[in-house]
């Protein structure tokens, strides 16, 4: 019987959701010889035409990191949905929009500009922006058009299963191969990762939730066995799925959301809004006053990892030209 | 002959006190815009920002959130809490690039009927000056 | 001119595609390297708290 074939992808990425699974080790193996990998930037000579020429459904397995905010990123979610049986998201990017996502603060043409002009290293006097048809001596070169909002894998084309985390942890990944091979897939739609939230998992020791005030990491030293959250750190956990072995908790850091929302919860930021201000003390308005001064980037801190997936799905702007 | 903006209010009313508050308006035959669309909660701290952003994802222009005075929550803390919440939400909101005026918290007690027909006119305006929501996830 | 395509470009982190533009006697008269994608960090870190930078910009290149 033929090998099944696999292949990964990256949109608007990093390379860490490919290092994820590098990561994993002798598993790679494992997958190696498990499948054949059909098309894989990062570590394989594939390219896009070859992708074209492959029958539809040919791929068992694709693995897409990475969010959508290109034309050329559409087009190759749309070829690969086609040419695939099984297509994961696969990373916080391609579930929810990941750190890609924050752009949907801003728009299109502000990041050109940023980036081509104002940014202070730049070396472009005659202020050139890149084009989608430019004409050169010996012909003409494309390059894809950016949306002016960032999206998630599933908001362009229906996706199986969902992998998340920034990037998914190793073992999660050993995990899910595991799972494939042996054909014990949960169901279809499935974010694979835990059922319960990350404080579920946290070992911190955890007393009462209520919070005098909320600091900044610079002005305290906090206690690493107690729960950052009771110690006036903003700590995610709360409105975030578990799964990740409370990686950033162990290293004294608090959680800051990317395996995305916990069942149940349509809008992960406003869920956190929530846990925040119910666990604030303060009955008074200059005690509310009080927290809004020291909660200082709301939307960005609670839609770090979300911000296509939330119910907004972008800042507000004036006019939106295209997606 | 242009057509005048009628803005769509959700309203989110605290079963003891707003609501009744409304109830004794509606009973004293008081006039307030039919722009708003009252939905009862049992407490203004049930009011999860989730609806807030489902509101205008479906349709609102503007949400109302009215819960009893401070001290008179039924539940004691229910009205602290939304007292926290919705100034919280107001500002990631405007982070979202959502005008100031679309979200709005107030107390209405059940013997305020005339209050209760002031805040809904006053938000109507309020938002008729803002104009249409016109934000993005509006399904 | 006859162009040469190599979309994607792999084996490293990063997007990129060549373009290779040969003349008659098929030798290359020009080579042109694009890059085409574009995220904009340095925009959307703009009002961020300066405490968070560290766990967004890794995430530039994960590699």
């Amino acid at each position: 019987m033929a090998k099944p074939k696999l292949a990964l992808y990256w949109a608007a990425a990093c390379g860490g959701c490919d290092v994820a699974v590098l990561d994993t080790n002798e598993k790679i193996l494992e997958i190696a010889a498990f499948g054949d990998i059909v098309f894989w930037p990062i570590a394989l000579d594939f390219k896009y035409h070859h992708v074209r020429a492959m029958e539809d459904k040919s791929i068992d397995l694709c693995l897409f990191n990475g969010a959508i905010r290109s034309t050329e990123q559409e087009e190759i979610a749309k070829l690969l949905r086609a040419k695939s049986k099984v297509l994961v998201a696969f990373g916080a990017c391609a579930c929810f929009g990941g750190i890609p996502g924050l752009a949907n603060f801003t728009t299109r043409e502000e990041i050109l500009q940023r980036v081509y002009k104002e940014a202070p290293s730049n070396s472009n006097p005659e202020g050139t922006l890149p084009q989608v048809k430019t004409k050169v001596p010996e012909g003409e070169l494309d390059l894809p058009d950016l949306f002016e909002s960032v999206q998630t894998l599933e908001q362009v084309v229906p996706v199986e299963y969902f992998i998340p985390g920034c990037p998914p942890p190793s073992d999660l990944i050993v995990k899910v191969v595991d799972l494939y091979v042996t054909g014990k897939m949960p169901p279809v739609g499935s974010i694979v990762a835990s059922d319960k939230t990350c404080c579920d998992e946290c070992d911190r020791v955890k007393e009462e939730k209520k919070v005098a005030r909320f600091y900044r990491p610079h002005e305290i030293t906090t206690d690493p066995k107690k729960c950052l959250l009771e110690q006036g750190i903003i700590c995610c956990g709360p409105a975030t799925r578990g799964g990740c072995g409370m990686r950033c908790i162990k290293a004294n850091m608090p959680c800051r959301g990317c395996f995305g929302p916990p069942a149940g919860v349509a809008d992960q930021g406003a869920k956190m809004l929530s846990a925040i201000a119910s666990i604030y003390q303060g009955d008074t308005p200059e005690a509310v006053n009080k927290m809004l001064d020291e909660v200082v980037d709301p939307a960005g801190t609670f839609y770090r990892f979300g911000l296509p997936d939330s119910m907004l799905k972008r800042k507000k702007v004036a006019k939106v030209q295209g997606k | 002959m242009s057509v005048r903006f009628e803005p769509r209010i959700v309203g989110f009313l605290c079963n003891w006190c707003s609501y009744s508050g409304a109830d004794l308006a509606g009973t004293s035959r008081l006039k307030y815009p039919p722009n708003i669309d009252i939905i009862r909660v049992m407490c203004s701290g049930r009011v999860d920002p989730q609806f807030v952003l489902k509101a205008f994802q479906k349709g609102a222009d503007g949400v109302l959130i009215c819960g009893c005075h401070p001290g008179d929550c039924h539940y004691a803390e229910g009205n602290y809490k939304a007292a926290r919440r919705v100034p919280l939400l107001k500002k990631m909101l405007a982070q979202m690039g959502i005008e100031e005026g679309r979200l709005q918290l107030e107390w209405v007690s059940a013997s305020e009927g005339e209050r209760f027909a002031t805040v809904v006119n006053e938000m109507t305006e309020r938002v008729r000056k803002l104009g249409p929501y016109n934000g993005n996830g509006r399904q | 001119m006859a162009k040469i395509s190599i979309d994607p470009i792999t084996r490293l982190e990063g997007h990129g595609k060549i373009e290779i533009f040969l003349n008659d006697e098929g030798e290359v008269a020009n080579t042109y390297l694009q890059i085409p994608e574009l995220r904009g960090f340095e925009k959307f870190c703009e009002g961020r708290p300066v405490e968070e930078l560290p766990r967004i910009v890794p995430r530039i290149c994960g590699v």
